[in-house]
């Protein structure tokens, strides 16, 4: 029999490079993210291991996993011990479809970008078993509004990624950055609008401030993820910040151009962007207070959702118009 | 409707003014310090812990008469040669005090103060209750070897 090492070697090698990337890079947003609200506040965030903390997340690593890990009495202790794993492996399985460069992507499927919206959405599934096997009310309540607030914000984000897709005329990655060798999508009116639009419904359905509610820290004891300790708390927070970086490389890929720029390596002008809109989505997150329930739900349904499908309609009648 | 346009403009124009206070704050610099390792110096006037200059002291006692906690300990000793009072004994105890600098005040030498130092933690009660003022090195828990020898 003739067995295909070398494809399976490099099939391996992919997948451990995805990982690595999953973890260091979880680690330079959390740190990122200390030094951007540490400035803000005219702070100086985590400065004593390493040059300027830079090693501070290594440490803090190395404590999570040495903490034990604690089960509730009365918890679901299958659902309870499985949720993490339904938050992290989705946020690992959409890094297959997001272009780095030209070469730099593990697959180029034709339907890229419904793969990563479709994945990214499970992750409201980790977060629910984890909200209901913790038998805590308040872990309940950060599951359930977390389900309620990404199945509001899926609406207007796929309706503005809609109409990208429209513009491109195609479904994979790849495809839709060659779409803008002519010009980045974000320069057209329309896209623009879907941009803003994208942006907002990105930054709920990852449950960040303003729209943090799921984990409301002073209502409702940080949600879903009150009860776990450990190694499972940072697989919760790993992936809270993959997917920062994911809707960060989505935004990057849709209207910006992905790794288009004027000269080589394309990779670092893909870096370059994603990490733009982390920074920006940080100012915001140490800028805005948190908005209630009923603002957030009121705000997806009758402010974003028409907004996005008038958007949708305008972008066809362009089109139907250049023929 | 017309009143819910103006709501939505009127919170992105919040939105956009609440960033560009953030954002200014951003390339400023930082307020707080290294704490352990840079430590912040204290103004002339900052009442800290009560020290003495010991050749000044002429043990006439208004410090301990109106120290209102009685914190200060004090026995006069004579010079048999100049026949001029001088502390014996001067002990201090910073358990008591309230900072309130009055012994500072009523000092007609000038010799009692109030330093600018403002750690106040020590290893052992006896460190705090009986501080002798007339020492070199008064103030054992600043003193760095003494760290070293608890860690032993």
């Amino acid at each position: 029999m003739n067995i295909p090492w070398m494809a399976i070697l490099f099939l391996l090698l992919k997948g451990v490079a995805i990982l690595a990337f999953f973890a260091i890079n979880a680690m330079f947003l959390i740190w990122l993210e200390r030094k951007v609200s540490a400035k803000i506040q005219n702070r100086m965030g985590p400065m004593v291991v390493g040059p300027h903390g830079s090693l501070q997340l290594i440490a803090d690593t190395v404590k999570l996993l040495l903490k034990e890990n604690i089960v509730p009495a009365e918890a679901d202790r299958f659902i309870w011990w499985l949720a993490p794993f339904f938050v992290a492996v989705p946020t690992v399985a959409a890094f297959l479809c997001i272009p780095f460069s030209q070469e730099w992507i593990v697959s180029d499927l034709n339907v890229g970008i419904l793969f990563i919206c479709s994945i990214t959405s499970l992750c409201v599934l980790g977060i629910f078993m984890a909200g209901w096997g913790s038998n805590n009310k308040y872990s309940l309540l950060g599951g359930m509004r977390s389900a309620a607030q990404i199945v509001s914000y899926e609406v207007p984000l796929l309706l503005s990624v809609l109409v990208v897709i429209m513009e491109a005329g195609t479904l994979s990655m790849q495809g839709i950055v060659h779409a803008q060798e002519l010009g980045w999508f974000f320069l057209k009116p329309n896209v623009l609008l879907a941009f803003v639009i994208y942006l907002i419904s990105a930054t709920a359905e990852v449950n960040r401030v303003p729209f943090d509610i799921p984990e409301a820290e002073s209502e409702l004891v940080s949600g879903y993820h009150t009860e776990y300790s450990g190694m499972k708390f940072s697989m919760f927070f790993l992936a809270e910040y993959a997917n920062l970086f994911i809707i960060s490389a989505v935004a990057a890929t849709l209207f910006l151009g992905g790794w288009l720029g004027p000269f080589r390596p394309s990779v670092i002008w893909f870096l370059i962007k994603v990490y733009g809109i982390i920074s920006f989505l940080m100012w915001i997150r140490w800028t805005l207070p948190r908005v209630r329930m009923d603002q957030m739900m009121s705000f997806a349904w009758k402010v974003l959702t028409p907004l996005a499908l008038v958007n949708v309609l305008v972008t066809g009648w362009l089109l139907i118009g250049k023929g | 409707m017309c009143q819910s346009v103006n709501n939505i403009i009127t919170g992105f124009m919040s939105i956009l003014k609440g960033l560009g206070v953030t954002g200014k704050n951003m390339f400023r610099k930082a307020v707080t310090i290294q704490y352990p390792f840079e430590k912040p110096v204290m103004t002339e006037r900052f009442r800290g812990l009560v020290d003495l200059h010991t050749d000044k002291c002429i043990a006439c006692s208004q410090c301990v008469k109106i120290c209102p906690t009685a914190a200060l300990q004090i026995e006069a000793a004579t010079n048999p040669e100049t026949k001029k009072k001088f502390p014996g004994v001067f002990t201090y105890n910073e358990e008591l005090c309230c900072f309130c600098g009055l012994c500072q005040e009523v000092c007609p030498t000038a010799a009692m103060y109030l330093n600018t130092c403002y750690e106040v933690a020590y290893y052992s009660h006896d460190e705090v209750t009986k501080i002798d003022l007339l020492k070199a090195d008064k103030y054992v828990h600043l003193a760095p070897p003494k760290m070293k020898e608890l860690k032993k």
